[in-house]
């Protein structure tokens, strides 16, 4: 298990969680895995040395008014590597955290020696529309979410305490700031994704319901050079439900490209 | 006391769906019924003043089953002609699902003009789930109700044209036509359940605070504090600044009005009030502080009320003339609430007219004592 440590980045208090050895990878997770450190983030910390924050307002971070958008996180990134000291990173996000991390390296891709994005949202697909995961019942959300239902006990929430359900509340408020309306993505994303030139890959799993295989498609485009990697028993979150596979995709796709240092 | 008679002019269906907002479907909603429930709903407000009350009141709610007012200002706007003497209270406009609420300036306006300075004017913030139906940002909700507020007073009162830079509503030039009639505005009502936000911001204000479909022990709770605040901002309020809106249920004998009440009453709570645990409280839409004491007091859903719970918690009353005095005297000698908004249903349009004329005639001449006192003075402004 990873140490957390409070750390304050430009004002902004967070939870970090680190552990391992190796060049640094920057993990964004996404909704509902704050403060997680889940097996494939293990897997990874065999390999690298793995910061793995937590967003404002999820996990254990504290609420942070001031963002109102999602390039505000990608910003907040900024400054954390600034906080850090880490010239460049391996990035890598999952869902939520991919659409950070995208809008990051829209704005920065000389801070990053690779780029890996699973499952992310953040822009619009012509003929899709996602489904609205706001208010619904969580048998319906992991019903969404998961190709694998017995995966999602790794996010279960530990009780259902007050504190508990108040900091689910903290949590979907933080997303809702960025992305209730327009919901899921930044209409000025994707024609920005063309400015990344770090070397990316894409991690899909095959029965995601949320953004799926078509949604790959358009990034795939969109970011010049970027390769796919398709999960076959996976829905929205492969690094969940095909944890050592995922990992492994991620170890053989950045660690060659990490820069001496 | 002052009566004024509510309607939320629901579309009285069962149903099985687990939400009778956001997600139950239109194909449910047949026009031609919608038609004669609409013709019904009006007829109800307009005779309402030929018996009496003081006034009519309408109100906003968007996507569903329990109320198909979805604009309010049209409603008032066809009742305003058709009334001469009732106030009109809009309960109310929800301000932040406005994209533009300087349209609400203007449209109360419009109808304080016509009706010759009859309006009451609502602000509310509307509840969870219209902001799934609107796709406003609940974490805005608060911040946009006191802004689009200050807009409208400003809009109201101020000479124009002005700018104004607000986060959400920005305008270089505010300067709407028609002014209202009604110096320095229509009074302004704060319809809400109790946030102690909304408390302090009506009370600095001397708006009225209208307490919506909540068990009496909880008004006396909020009354409490609504008085103290209006203590802590130098002034004693006004019984005319505590109303609450609820639901009456009057028949010859106690037995007909309880299987009236069972019958129709609980509609509202079972069906109309159905809905996702997450439609109640959307993200951001409550402060976490507020969330905790929701959560620590761990009230029953709606669906979960029982006749008992309703009539016992004085969610509604119900009874003979004689016994609906009784339990009004509680709202009126130890709640001292100034103003009692009432909605009534006796299962059809003809049940519930005569409803209304036993009320008006044999419980409401008790509470006259105060028929010569203008409710709206030095009030709501």
């Amino acid at each position: 298990m990873a140490d957390v440590t409070r750390l304050v980045v430009r004002d902004t208090p967070i939870d970090l969680l680190r552990d391992g050895r190796g060049a640094p990878l920057l993990y964004l997770h996404g909704a509902g895995a704050g403060g997680r450190w889940l097996t494939f983030q293990a897997r990874l910390a065999e390999r690298f040395d793995v910061l793995a924050p937590s967003h404002p307002g999820h996990g254990g971070s504290p609420a942070a008014e001031w963002i109102e958008h999602i390039s505000d996180l990608a910003f907040h990134y900024l400054d954390l590597l600034d906080t850090l000291g880490l010239d460049r990173v391996h990035l890598l996000g999952a869902s939520f955290g991919g659409w950070i991390a995208a809008e990051l390296a829209t704005m920065a891709s000389h801070r990053l020696d690779s780029l890996v994005l699973i499952d992310p949202v953040g822009i619009k697909v012509e003929g899709w529309i996602y489904p609205f995961l706001f208010g619904v019942d969580p048998l319906q959300l992991v019903a969404t979410i998961f190709h694998n239902p017995m995966a999602a006990l790794a996010l279960a929430p530990p009780d259902t305490s007050i504190d508990t359900l108040a900091m689910l509340y903290r949590q979907s408020t933080a997303l809702a700031r960025v992305e209730w309306n327009p919901y899921l993505y930044n209409p000025l994303l994707r024609r920005r994704l063309a400015r990344i030139t770090t070397p990316t890959l894409l991690c899909w799993g095959a029965h995601d319901r949320l953004a799926p295989l078509a949604c790959a498609e358009a990034w795939r485009k969109e970011i010049p050079g970027a390769a796919l990697r398709v999960f076959e028993e996976s829905g929205h979150v492969p690094h969940l439900e095909e944890p050592e596979a995922l990992a492994a995709a991620v170890i053989e796709f950045c660690a060659p490209r990490g820069r001496p240092r | 006391m002052k009566f004024y008679y509510f309607h939320l002019m629901p579309y009285p269906m069962e149903h099985d769906e687990p939400s009778s907002w956001v997600t139950l479907s239109n194909r449910h909603y047949d026009p031609v019924v919608g038609q004669r429930l609409y013709h019904e709903y009006l007829d109800q407000l307009e005779t309402a003043e030929r018996l009496g009350w003081d006034g009519i009141c309408v109100n906003e709610h968007h996507q569903n089953c329990y109320g198909t007012m979805p604009s309010p200002n049209v409603m008032a706007a066809m009742l305003v002609r058709r009334t001469s003497r009732a106030r009109i209270a809009i309960l109310g406009n929800g301000l932040p699902l406005r994209e533009n609420p300087l349209r609400i300036a203007e449209e109360i306006a419009m109808l304080d003009v016509v009706s010759g300075g009859r309006i009451v004017s609502g602000f509310v913030r509307g509840i969870g789930p219209e902001y799934y139906s609107t796709a406003v940002n609940p974490t805005h909700s608060r911040e946009r109700f006191y802004e689009a507020a200050e807009l409208i007073l400003r809009a109201w009162t101020e000479p124009g044209p002005f700018p104004f830079d607000g986060r959400f509503y920005r305008y270089p030039f505010v300067n709407p036509w028609p002014r209202p009639l009604q110096q320095p505005h229509p009074p302004v009502w704060c319809p809400s359940q109790g946030s102690s936000e909304t408390v302090e911001w009506a009370a600095r204000r001397r708006f009225p605070y209208l307490m919506v479909f909540t068990p009496i022990t909880r008004i006396a709770q909020i009354y409490g504090e609504y008085r103290e605040a209006c203590e802590r901002n130098g002034y004693t309020a006004s019984p005319y600044q505590l109303t609450v809106n609820l639901p009456i249920c009057v028949a010859e004998n106690d037995r007909k009005a309880e299987a009236i009440a069972r019958q129709h009453a609980l509609w509202v709570y079972h069906v109309g009030l159905r809905m996702l645990p997450g439609y109640w409280q959307p993200p951001g839409y409550t402060t976490e502080a507020s969330l905790k004491r929701l959560l620590a007091t761990r009230g029953k859903m709606p669906t979960e009320l029982t006749y008992e719970d309703l009539e016992e918690g004085g969610y509604i009353i119900s009874g003979s003339p004689a016994t609906v005095r009784d339990k009004l005297r509680v709202f009126s000698d130890e709640l001292k609430a100034g103003i009692v908004c009432s909605g009534m249903n006796g299962g059809s349009h003809e049940a519930t007219l005569d409803m209304m004329r036993m009320f008006s005639e044999e419980v409401m001449p008790h509470f006259r004592e105060d028929a010569a006192v203008d409710e709206t003075v030095g009030v709501g402004r």
